[in-house]
């Protein structure tokens, strides 16, 4: 576990771009700058198209930029090689999806302890902390449950706590409430409001104002560029709008 | 060490979490080692009792003949080739019996038309034959220097003179040689080595000459137990020791030799079922690559979900190369049994006395633990090689 202070830069992206494709360029993102503080509560908002996915795999450091930096907990991660990258992922960044992406052979707590692998955990320590984990999201007593036996609020759940297991700096969740009913969703939310604390950031990629309503700093993107970066008072989650 | 230990129970729970798949890919590691195993245990079972026998006997017996030269109707050796032969460094022990020509034998007065059709062999014998042929009395006792002394007229017949005889074990009986009476004092088991003994009559030198006209009671056929590791050499050195400068010309022979030959497995059948195993755990292995291709593309988002949480790229070639490991593993073991149980079946319902090498086994569960793993690099590297981005569908 990576610690920080509070309103320290725990993930900086300097002039960014990212450009696919070879004979014909395509700017996904063009010259992208900013900063992610510890206690951010951020949401990053825009129309389909805008750059907000291609954001959210730099953030997450599971691409690289065509120009730029990208620093993750004061390293440049440009300059790491693949294995290094992982093991940085790994221990900063809690990633939680629209998909879930659960492992649909695991049980709940497995799925969630398949995040401390490799860290030198005996299995009980696993089992430990993802027990832990998924107490704090209210579904200890479906440790043992497979995902198919989850509804899909509880799946998200799932992967919440697996996301927050590790304890990251940073946790990015890619619409997390696009995939659930309106009172799962009013769940889901509920928790990230709860995450809010001053040594981590979240980052809720969305296109949903009622969740980018819930944060305290709203980053606007079109186009491949960000139009806008406000801070504004959090209003509670009113539903899917 | 501990995420080696991570990785095994990844790959176990990837294996079992998905029965069919892994039912299907087995297959292949199953069927090409029982093929093999069954292949060679089954060549090897065929001729199980003929080596069991052999095993028993040992290698060391001789048999000396006279040889039938020019003018010599009914050769002989010497009087005294048991104490010449003996004299050779390397023998263990010799006895020598002797051929009594024109002998009637008769189970009884009865039947002597029947019973004249079959000719049989009767021996004058010494008393150390069955200790040097190594085989036991099936009842009573063998012919002794008492018998010799006070010129009994005692007998014992072969095994096989036996049950056409009808001679019960204990029983107090005689048969009739020459129209004379002897008492049977024992039966000998069955010489596996020289069949020709199992239908003979053996009788002292004495009765052999006084009782059944014998002219002379000169060995005929001599029996020469070597030294471990010595046969041959034994062998080669009984000519000149029993003709010892004379004209008498022997033959030798070392009877478990063609045994031997008989109980080698047919290995042009046992070859052409081996490569049948190979090729079946060859088209098991293109079964797994394919199969665990499949997989590798169906599993893309476990995959891209597991290099999020900071697997590295050799972890996860490394998860799925485990999998193929233990595919292959569990294949050997299984078709290793199933192997081993056909040919206990097989066995039992041919009479066969069961022949399996097991220390041959690593080396087919080894083969399809190869197999499989050359099987799995593909899909591993496949798997390794995915980035997270593309699997993962943001957005």
């Amino acid at each position: 576990m990576i610690l920080s202070e509070p309103g320290a830069t725990l993930l900086e992206l300097a002039h960014v771009s990212r450009v696919y494709g070879e004979q014909v360029k395509v700017y996904a993102l063009r010259d992208v700058s900013l900063q992610i503080r510890a206690g951010d509560h951020m949401a990053i908002i825009g129309p389909s198209g805008s750059g907000k996915s291609t954001m959210l795999g730099l953030l997450g450091v599971l691409d690289r930029p065509t120009d730029g930096t990208v620093t993750v907990a004061g390293e440049d991660t440009g300059a790491l090689p693949d294995d290094e990258r992982s093991r940085l992922r790994g221990d900063t960044i809690g990633f939680v999806f629209q998909q879930f992406h659960l492992i649909p052979h695991l049980a709940a707590v497995d799925n969630v302890a398949t995040a401390l692998l490799y860290r030198g955990l005996s299995r009980s320590e696993r089992r430990d902390r993802s027990m832990e984990a998924l107490e704090s999201v209210g579904l200890g007593a479906r440790a043992d449950h497979r995902p198919v036996q989850l509804s899909g609020g509880e799946q998200q759940r799932v992967a919440i706590a697996r996301a927050l297991v590790t304890r990251p700096l940073l946790v990015l969740a890619d619409e997390p409430t696009g995939a659930l009913d309106s009172k799962n969703a009013e769940m889901v939310m509920e928790i990230f409001a709860g995450l809010q604390s001053a040594e981590r950031a979240v980052v809720l990629v969305t296109h949903d104002h009622n969740v980018a309503a819930t944060a305290n700093r709203v980053v606007s993107m079109r186009d491949g560029g960000i139009v806008s970066d406000v801070t504004q008072t959090p209003t509670p989650f009113r539903g899917p709008s | 060490m501990s995420r080696f230990r991570e990785l095994i129970g990844i790959a176990l729970a990837g294996i079992a979490a998905r029965k069919v798949r892994t039912l299907l890919i087995l297959l292949g590691p199953i069927v090409g080692v029982a093929a093999m195993v069954g292949a060679v245990g089954l060549t090897e079972s065929a001729k199980g009792d003929l080596k069991a026998r052999l095993a028993e006997l040992g290698t060391s017996l001789i048999t000396v003949e006279a040889a039938s030269s020019f003018g010599s109707q009914n050769p002989t050796l010497p009087q005294n080739a048991v104490r010449r032969v003996s004299a050779i460094g390397s023998v263990d022990s010799a006895a020598a019996v002797g051929e009594i020509r024109n002998v009637v034998t008769l189970p009884n007065e009865g039947g002597a038309e029947y019973y004249q059709a079959f000719p049989v062999p009767v021996l004058s014998t010494d008393t150390a034959l069955p200790a040097v042929l190594q085989v036991p009395l099936r009842s009573g006792r063998w012919i002794s220097t008492a018998d010799q002394r006070n010129r009994t007229k005692a007998a014992v017949v072969g095994a096989g003179l036996a049950e056409q005889y009808g001679v019960l074990p204990g029983e107090i009986r005689t048969i009739r040689l020459n129209g004379e009476d002897f008492g049977v004092v024992g039966v000998l088991e069955r010489v596996a080595l020289d069949a020709n003994l199992d239908n003979a009559v053996f009788v002292t030198p004495y009765a052999a000459k006084e009782y059944l006209g014998a002219d002379s009671t000169a060995p005929t056929k001599m029996y020469v137990r070597a030294a471990e590791g010595a046969t041959q050499e034994v062998a080669d050195a009984i000519p000149t020791a029993v003709a010892l400068g004379g004209s008498k010309e022997v033959t030798t022979s070392i009877p478990s030799d063609a045994l031997e030959a008989s109980a080698q497995a047919d290995k042009t059948l046992q070859q052409t079922a081996l490569f049948a195993g190979l090729l079946a755990l060859a088209v098991g292995g293109l079964g797994i690559a394919n199969v665990m291709s499949i997989s590798v593309i169906q599993r893309s988002s476990e995959i891209g979900i597991r290099r999020a949480l900071g697997s590295t790229r050799l972890l996860i070639g490394l998860q799925f190369l485990f999998e193929a490991l233990f595919v292959g593993l569990l294949g050997g073991l299984l078709g290793a049994v199933l192997g081993v149980g056909v040919v206990y079946l097989v066995s039992a319902i041919a009479g066969w006395v069961v022949v399996i090498d097991y220390a041959k086994m690593p080396i087919w569960i080894g083969l399809a633990v190869g197999v499989a793993v050359a099987a799995g690099l593909y899909p591993s590297i496949k798997a390794a090689r995915l980035e997270p981005l593309e699997t993962l569908r943001l957005g």
